[in-house]
Order: structure tokens, then C-alpha cells, then sequence
């Protein structure tokens, strides 16, 4: 085993298990299924303890034997250990005996989960002698790997749709990123990104460095079980856009399980998706194992992904976990966005709004039940998406500098007032 | 990815005839609800467009191998 490798072994097709070196690849030549990291859990095994992550700093790299990384990390070091929130006042609103938020609205340094993955992707990218990182990207993940490239001293290029809000281009530029908006369809930014990222040879983070980028979501679920008192949740209820996250999810309870870090469980995986964008939720209510490709119209944009590459491994992990799956309308995810803003203090993105939407209707079904305990995955900051919640959060109202002018305010709230 | 309606028509076989195309199924899922089939296309670059675009036209769903490189 060389060390030049940490601990990973391989890549290896999740389709046919054809193993690749530990380069910058992302498709299976056989059956051009995904490739994933391989690890020599033995030798993670004899090194991961629990008092070994304790003794580290509270950062995602705690837990850097199961990240696809060589070495020590060079992107990213201060990513990670958000705030698990116990959310009593939450957990009452929704009918549920106990209930956690996982924070990942403050996350470190561009406030949503993917600066996980992208410090994962670029750290790999130095490893493997990139000077130059990219991604396409409509929002978080544009703001993340502009930010972290430029904290790392590394060109980077962001590609956009040309049509895109100038509030989200500007959380992109500010790093000095180039950023180009593209003028074309969907599917055509596709190719041009799979182009670019062969003739150039960059580091395209979700394109040729996709198996390392997708482990760093490992690392929320880690977490969540170490801030539980290190065990695994009962049921987690994770947004989907890709999918990848729910997968990677699951994948980290069922790391710790096998390093024997948490005593063995049953858990459940529920997926959350708006119904203006739902292909992995209508097919896992259909009982599906495939999804059919959607035209997404959402207010949740971050998760507009209507051909989700991880779909098909998405519905699997809840079959196999017994979860489930359920979408919420746009005013539903506002509900949402405002139970979590006026019950615990947390303002999130619309896909946090999403979750909670969801997890309020998987409780009513008794999907999760009553008396059972969840963690709802938070993955971005409300600030980023203002226009969603805008003109739905009710209104200031206006007065005089005046004491009597309050007190009519206050006696309109609460006629009980008028004697008090 | 064919909408059901193409499920009966040999479009694989029509696009190696209409076109300088050599196909290649990698990976296939058919059912009676969509099909979805990983396909290799090998012929010049002018041969390949036309032949995707021809497949646009009858309706199916065309996308390189990485599938979804825009996300949020």
C-alpha cells in the first residue's frame, strides 16, 4: 500500500466494480457507470478512534481517514462541524417527540454544505497538480468553489447560465473568479462542461473530480452522529437535488457502523423534494426504481435538477432503509422556511424550507412517527435566496416617533391591552 | 431516454443507417414507462451531432455521460 494514496484504494465502478487508479475520472469505460472511492477500511480501522477524532480540531477533516484525500488537507481546513441543534420548539410544532436540525446555514466560508465538497474536490485537485478548479453552477456551489479557490491561490473558472439573477453572479465575482454565463440550453452547458473539462485538462469539481467532490457530504453525516452522542439517528430526513447527498448520508452512518464508532441500528432515510421539481420523490411514491426526467419550476432552484445524476441510488438507499419519500408546493416551503425561522431561530434556504416542509408531512402520515426521534439536514443560508421569502413574511408597519401612536399599535395587536 | 412511444421503433438500428455512426450499447433500462440506454457513438464529429440531433427531432432525451454538470 503506497501512502502517496492515504487511505483510499481505488476508484471503482459502482455498476461493474472495475477498479482505476486515483486520478481525475469520474466514468466507468466499461458500462460509463459513476465511480466512487475505495478504502482500506482495515487500516482505518486501526486508526480511527473515537478518542482520536475528539482529539482533533472540530472541523470536516476529523474525520480525514474516510475522506478521499492523500494527505493533509490544503483547501477548505476550517470547513465543517456545524451546529447540531436540539429543536424542542420545532419538534412540538411538528408533532415529534425529539427532533435535531443540522446546520449547515453557517457554514464555513460560503454559508451551505457544499463547501464540503469542494474543499474535498480541491484539495484533491492540488494533490493531483491542478492549477486551475471549475464548475458550472447556478448558485451555491459557484459561491463555494470561487471562495475556496481563491483562499487556495487557485485560478478558477465558474460557468453560469447567461439569464442568471445578478444578486447570485456577484457572490461568485467578488472572489475574482471568471465567471462566463452561457448562452444555451440546459443540456448544452452540459457537454460544453464535459468538453472543457477534457481538452483543458482542469479540475472540473462535480465533473472529473466528482468521486472525490461527493465523499465530502460523508462528513455532515459523520457529524450528525458524533454530536448525537456518537449513534446513528432513528430517521433523517435529507433534501435532494442530484441525490448524492441523501447517498452519502447513508454511507457515513454505515462507515461509523462498520468501524464499530457507533453501536449497530436500524435507521431510515427520507428524501424531501419540491413538487415543482419531484423526479426522485414521484418515483419512489410510485414505487419506482428509475425516475423520468422533469422540467423543474420551483422556487427551490438549488434543488432544480429535473435528471438527477444520483436519482437511481437515491430511491435505493430508501427502499433499502425503509424511508420515504415526499414533496412540498412553493408556499409549503415557505411554511417551512418560516417553522424553522420562528421555532429555532435558524433563517435557511429554500431547500431548507423543503425539509422541514417534507418532515411535517412524514410525521402527519406517520412515516416518522410521533414518538420517534429525527435529524432535518439544513444545507443553505436564507440570506442567499431573499426573493423567495420576500412579500411573504408579513410587513413592517409604520408610525410617528410618537408613544400614543405605539400603544394604538399595540392595543390593535391585543384589544385585551385596553385595561391593562 | 425514449418517451414510451418510441419504445417500438428500432431507433438504435435507424441511427447507424441514417448516419456514419458506429453504435454501442454500454448500459440499457427498458420498460413498458421509459427507456433509458447508455449509448457509445463513434464517427466524425459532423456525423455525431447530426445523428443527436436527428434523435432530438423524434423526441428522446440526449445528454452526455456526465449527466447533471450544472448544479445549484
Amino acid at each position: 500500500m503506497s501512502h502517496s494514496q492515504g487511505f483510499m484504494k481505488a476508484l471503482k465502478c459502482r455498476e461493474c466494480g472495475h477498479e482505476y487508479a486515483l486520478g481525475a475520472t469520474h466514468v466507468c469505460e466499461f458500462d460509463f457507470g459513476p465511480l466512487e472511492v475505495a478504502y482500506d477500511y482495515d487500516r482505518i480501522k486501526a486508526e480511527l478512534t473515537r478518542a482520536a477524532i475528539q482529539s482533533r480540531p472540530q472541523t470536516m477533516w476529523r474525520y480525514r481517514e474516510l475522506l478521499p484525500v492523500a494527505g493533509e488537507p490544503s483547501v477548505g481546513r476550517q470547513v465543517g462541524f456545524t451546529p447540531l441543534v436540539k429543536a424542542d420548539r420545532l419538534a412540538k410544532r411538528l408533532g415529534i417527540r425529539e427532533l435535531y436540525v443540522k446546520n449547515d446555514a453557517v457554514n464555513y466560508p460560503t454559508l451551505s454544505f457544499k463547501d464540503r465538497v469542494v474543499s474535498v474536490a480541491l484539495s484533491r485537485s492540488v494533490e493531483l497538480g491542478f492549477k486551475t478548479v471549475a464548475c458550472a453552477s447556478t448558485g451555491n456551489l459557484a459561491n463555494s468553489v470561487a471562495a475556496n479557490a481563491a483562499a487556495a491561490g487557485l485560478d478558477c473558472y465558474v460557468f453560469i447560465p447567461h439569464d442568471l439573477e445578478q444578486g447570485k453572479v456577484v457572490n461568485s465575482l467578488v472572489y475574482g473568479a471568471n465567471v462566463i454565463g452561457i448562452r444555451g440550453h440546459y443540456d448544452e452547458v452540459n457537454r460544453l462542461c464535459a468538453e472543457i473539462a477534457g481538452k483543458y485538462g482542469w479540475a472540473f469539481v462535480n465533473v472529473n473530480m466528482r468521486p472525490y467532490y461527493a465523499e465530502g457530504s460523508k462528513s455532515m453525516g459523520f457529524e450528525i452522529q458524533e454530536q448525537l452522542g456518537w449513534r446513528v439517528p432513528e430517521h433523517t430526513v435529507v433534501c435532494m437535488a442530484s441525490g448524492s447527498l441523501l447517498t452519502k448520508i447513508h454511507k457515513s452512518y454505515q462507515e461509523f457502523t462498520k468501524l464499530g464508532l457507533v453501536p449497530e441500528t436500524k435507521w431510515k432515510i427520507h428524501g424531501a423534494q419540491a413538487t415543482g421539481c419531484n423526479p426522485i420523490t414521484q418515483a419512489q411514491k410510485a414505487g419506482l426504481d428509475f425516475f423520468k426526467p422533469q422540467k423543474p419550476n420551483t422556487i427551490a432552484k438549488s434543488l432544480a435538477i429535473g435528471t438527477p445524476a444520483d436519482g437511481f441510488y437515491a430511491l435505493r438507499v430508501m427502499k433499502e432503509t425503509g424511508g420515504s419519500g415526499d414533496d412540498v408546493t412553493d408556499d409549503e416551503i415557505r411554511e417551512g422556511i418560516r417553522m424553522l425561522a420562528e421555532c429555532e431561530g435558524i433563517f435557511a434556504e429554500t431547500a431548507g424550507g423543503v425539509t422541514v416542509g417534507v418532515a411535517k408531512k412524514l410525521i402527519a402520515q406517520g412515516k416518522i412517527p410521533a414518538d420517534s426521534s429525527a435529524v432535518l439536514c439544513i444545507t443553505g443560508n436564507g440570506l442567499k435566496t431573499l426573493d423567495a421569502v420576500a412579500g411573504h413574511v408579513g410587513q413592517t408597519r409604520e408610525i410617528r416617533p410618537s408613544l400614543r401612536e405605539f400603544e394604538a399599535l399595540r392595543v390593535a395587536d391585543q384589544p385585551e391591552l385596553v385595561n391593562a | 431516454m425514449f418517451p414510451p412511444r418510441l419504445i417500438q421503433q428500432p431507433i438504435i438500428w435507424e441511427l447507424g443507417h441514417k448516419f456514419e455512426l458506429v453504435t454501442n450499447v454500454r448500459q440499457a433500462s427498458v420498460n413498458d414507462e421509459i427507456g433509458i440506454v447508455c449509448l457509445e457513438l463513434e464517427g466524425s464529429p459532423i456525423e455525431v451531432e447530426a445523428g443527436i440531433k436527428w434523435l432530438r427531432t423524434l423526441g428522446v432525451n440526449v445528454e452526455p455521460v456526465e449527466l447533471s454538470t450544472v448544479e445549484s
